[in-house]
């Protein structure tokens, strides 16, 4: 019978656990059974865990991988891929409680946390020591650093200082069968064996469970200033962002909003804003003379054709200036409220060589009015990843399917222009079909090969990242 | 089947002149760096293209023959020496720079390129190929992707895996496997492109690397030196630089033994006090300015001798000592060269182990370190004539190995685990981690032909 078989394994859940470690009530169920990515199914978890160790971590893993359930590891669900969404029957492994800091080390310029720590909790921790941890996803707010190293996470500032793959320098990770493993170290360079830590970041839950991270950290930056810059087509903004880099300059922040974002921003007031551009780039400086660097960068915008240049005079405009991209969200909001129905933003994440970045723009374009779809374009110009955003009314069946489909386009022509399916979002549910377009046959081999190894039963996240 | 009979069927399959079997010219394929004494190998292809490749591949896996493959041989952790009746596989010839955009500041690069001629292909366009191990003008990048190498630079550029974007790479098999991307960033499944970076040829063979390439500095670089009474003082002007925010682009250490073994050779004029030497380097646009704080930083740490380059020429003259100590070291003995790493914060903890071990095994270790790392080279010297590193050697670099992890630190910073340094691994990997490990090289190489009984423990 169903039920005992269950109740098996749930008591033997319970007994190396507290009891307000184990949840079952509707309530925590449905609120764990989903992180926010669109068009992802998910089912409802059988339990829900919180565990504050990693000896409770492994316990949860030999109780499952001993019966053969799912365990789905969980952050702060803010993921956009549904690598955290619930398996029917599952159970959902929530790292919240694991959130301590456990060691601030200056000298060496690096912090060993749990993976439950906010990825704000940890930067605001390490910058009351003078330090600074790069990775700042959007999501930095609430998502955990569990979270962004299970997704390799961006952010706004990689473009200077790269991605969570390029911070993490060890970490210690729960297998399926509950062992513990250690990955790295706690110096900035070693090559004894496998790159192990390479692996786990960016596996999304699929071959282990982080339970702590050392992480490396760099001196705090010093005060920066930012600049905005308007143009007449994407071409030309593309033009502008090809001559900042070709000139050598590493800005802290390079962000480009299309023609529709532009819009959708100035609707909303922003002083500094035009609504009729074709394109504004955001820019933002932090090295030793920012001054110099946004007026350089000015010049070389005005030289790509720029139509208005504002450069901050000081930190109260440049906050003014990254406004408008802060901005970006509740302008989406906006126009998300202006639709019948259940309106919501779906985020797109594609990464094209840099080069490519205003024709991918453009094909983005077109792509929204092949499909008559609302969609506003960000993007992390430096890198050459873009966040193209669908507003939509999903209770139209027309428009959902529209969607799906545009978002389905918007990937084929990154990967036409020799792009990649995500940048830093991961591929969860949502990229699974998609990742056997981007990579060879004898990758999915390797890469189902690696899984099998630590996951020889498959408890571990389950049709997440490969189908 | 006799190996003979063997090379036949693989002669068959390769254009001609690719396979050599005299012994004279195997033998000159069979070693890298160290000293150790290579196995007897049935011969050697010198691949031009990767169809050579995948044709010797697909050849060794039916004939279940172990293949080591080799770039330049500049190895040092014996990762590259010839297994007994396996073949070696020279990617030295395949030396094509297929593409390389300016724009996106990538490079796609065949393995047998020469790491200072891809960088000089870069700088052609304003640009470099960051790492820069002290091989670089014969070093190729195959290798130093295989090691996953480090370099002077790397302090502030970061090391070979952070240029690696893709690779190409021939599995075992004979199939062609492509990783990674062209993108800056992608998170698209497993991250196989760090997997063999640094994995020593045990998983497969590189055929081609879609590396990263750096905007040049648009000035020389500002260079200090300093030398110090006491190797403590040194580690803490090391850590007073880094703290201070100073992010040098070159940061090295020598100590006296090194600096006894150049001046015997090439008279720089060592004063007796002196106990170690720090030069570094800035190259940022106010990279005088930077050099000057950290002259003053090397002062207040007690610096009996502080000279900042005003030309170019002086500059070189400063990083030359640096570049002169390992052929120094040569003139002295065979030498068994380390390369352990610890926190940067360690650093005087770990000279003051290494000084203990010479001292205790009454062995000669001159010590440089890329600093700034914390990634130490203590260069055990041994007499020529013994075929391999005396007992006290080993005993001494066991102790330092040992005291490198006490500290938090790492066997290996840079050169690899080769040969050399199984017998430790585990104590840094621990037993799951080695299953792990294991269980990985079960994936890639089934059969287990390549490169055997290096890089990881079995």
């Amino acid at each position: 019978m169903t039920t005992s078989v269950e109740l098996t394994w749930v008591s033997a859940l319970r007994a190396g656990l507290a009891s307000d470690m184990v949840h079952d009530d509707a309530d925590t169920l449905e609120r764990h059974s989903r992180d926010s990515a669109p068009f992802s199914p998910a089912g409802t978890p059988a339990v829900v865990v919180t565990p504050e160790t990693a000896e409770q971590v492994r316990h949860v893993l030999r109780v499952a991988h001993a019966h053969g359930v799912p365990v789905v590891p969980q952050g702060a669900r803010t993921g956009l891929a549904g690598a955290a969404n619930a398996d029917d029957g599952c159970i959902v492994l929530s790292l919240l409680r694991m959130n301590r800091i456990l060691e601030i080390d200056r000298g060496n310029r690096l912090v060993r946390c749990e993976p439950g720590v906010t990825n704000r909790g940890l930067s605001d921790a390490v910058a009351a020591h003078g330090l600074f941890f790069p990775p700042d996803p959007a999501s930095w707010n609430d998502c955990t650093i569990g979270g962004n190293i299970a997704v390799g996470a961006g952010g706004l500032c990689c473009v200077k200082y790269g991605v969570t793959a390029d911070y993490v320098l060890g970490l210690s990770v729960v297998l399926a069968d509950g062992e513990l493993v250690r990955t790295g170290r706690r110096t900035v360079k070693g090559v004894a064996g496998y790159d192990l830590t390479r692996l786990f970041v960016g596996s999304e839950g699929t071959l282990g469970v982080i339970v702590e991270a050392t992480l490396s950290l760099r001196p705090a930056p010093g005060p920066s200033l930012a600049m905005l810059a308007q143009f007449p087509s994407a071409t030309a903004a593309g033009e502008a962002v090809a001559a900042i880099i070709g000139r050598g300059h590493v800005p802290s922040a390079l962000e480009l909003m299309d023609q529709v974002t532009t819009r959708a921003v100035a609707d909303v007031g922003h002083p500094m804003l035009s609504g009729d551009a074709a394109a504004t780039l955001i820019v933002e400086c932090d090295d030793r003379d920012p001054a110099a660097e946004v007026a350089a960068i000015a010049e070389l915008c005005r030289t790509a054709g720029a139509v208005a240049v504002t450069v901050a005079a000081d930190q109260e405009e440049s906050k003014r200036v990254l406004d408008a991209r802060r901005l970006v969200l509740p302008a989406l909001q906006r126009q998300a409220a202006s639709l019948p129905g259940r309106p919501t933003a779906f985020i797109e994440d594609v990464a094209v060589p840099r080069t490519r970045l205003a024709e991918f723009i453009d094909r983005i374009a077109l792509i929204a009015a092949e499909h008559d779809l609302y969609i506003s374009t960000v993007g992390h110009a430096g890198d050459g990843n873009l966040h193209p955003t669908v507003v939509f009314d999903q209770a139209d069946p027309s428009a959902f399917a529209r969607a799906e489909r545009a978002y389905d386009a918007i990937m084929e022509a990154g990967l036409a222009l020799g792009g990649t399916i995500t940048g830093e979002h991961g591929v969860g549910i949502l990229k699974r079909e998609w990742l056997r377009r981007e990579l060879d046959p004898g990758a999915l081999r390797i890469q189902q090969g690696i899984k099998n190894l630590l996951d020889p039963e498959g408890v571990l996240n389950p049709g997440k990242v490969l189908a | 089947m006799t190996p003979a009979t063997s090379l036949d069927s693989l002669l068959r399959v390769l254009p001609e002149g690719r396979v050599v079997t005299d012994p004279d010219v195997t033998d000159s394929y069979a070693r890298d760096r160290t000293f150790l004494t290579p196995g007897r190998a049935l011969g050697v292809v010198l691949a031009r293209t990767r169809d050579d490749v995948v044709a010797t591949m697909r050849w060794a896996t039916e004939h279940r023959v172990p293949v080591v493959p080799r770039g330049a041989g500049t190895g040092l952790a014996g990762g590259a020496t010839a297994v007994e009746g396996g073949l070696l596989l020279s990617l030295a010839r395949m030396t094509d720079i297929r593409e390389l955009s300016p724009a996106d500041e990538i490079a796609v690069v065949e393995p047998g390129v020469i790491n200072a001629d891809l960088d000089r292909a870069a700088r052609a366009h304003g640009l470099m190929y960051a790492p820069d191990p002290s091989s670089y003008e014969i070093s190729t990048i195959g290798g130093n992707l295989a090691t996953n190498a480090g370099g002077l630079r790397c302090v502030k550029y970061g090391v070979t895996r952070d240029s690696t974007l893709g690779l190409e790479v021939v599995l075992p098999d004979g199939r062609v496997l492509n990783t990674g991307r062209r993108t800056v960033k992608g998170v698209t499944g497993y991250d196989l492109t760090g997997l063999f970076v640094g994995s020593e040829g045990t998983l497969g063979v590189i055929t081609a690397a879609t590396v990263r390439l750096q905007r040049a500095p648009a000035a020389p670089p500002a260079t200090v030196a300093a030398e110090f009474p006491t190797l403590r003082q040194a580690a803490e002007a090391v850590a007073a630089v880094i703290a201070a925010g100073c992010r040098p682009s070159l940061l090295e250490l020598l100590d006296r033994a090194t600096l006894k073994a150049i001046d015997d050779w090439r008279n720089i004029g060592l004063d007796p006090d002196t106990a170690a030497m720090l030069i570094a380097q800035s190259d940022t646009p106010d990279g005088q300015a930077v050099a000057e704080r950290m002259a003053a930083l090397f002062d207040e740490c007690g610096a009996s001798f502080v000279a900042a380059s005003s030309t170019p020429q002086e500059a070189d003259e400063l990083i030359g000592v640096r570049r002169m100590a390992y052929e120094a070291k040569e003139r002295l003995g065979a030498c068994l060269v380390e390369d352990v790493c610890v926190p940067r914060s360690r650093l005087p903890e770990m000279i003051s182990a290494i000084e203990a071990a010479a001292v205790r095994h009454d062995v000669l270790i001159c010590t440089v370190a890329h600093a700034g790392d914390g990634n130490l080279h203590p260069v055990f010297v041994f007499d020529h004539g013994l075929p391999e590193p005396p007992p006290q050697v080993w005993a001494a670099a066991d102790e330092v190995f040992r005291a490198a992890l006490d500290l938090g630190g790492t066997l290996t910073g840079e050169h690899g685990v080769g040969l050399l340094k199984r017998r430790w691994l585990d104590l840094e990997t621990g037993p799951v981690g080695r299953e792990v490990q294991l269980g990985i090289k079960q994936v890639f190489d089934p059969l287990g032909i390549m490169n055997p009984g290096k890089a990881i423990q079995n």
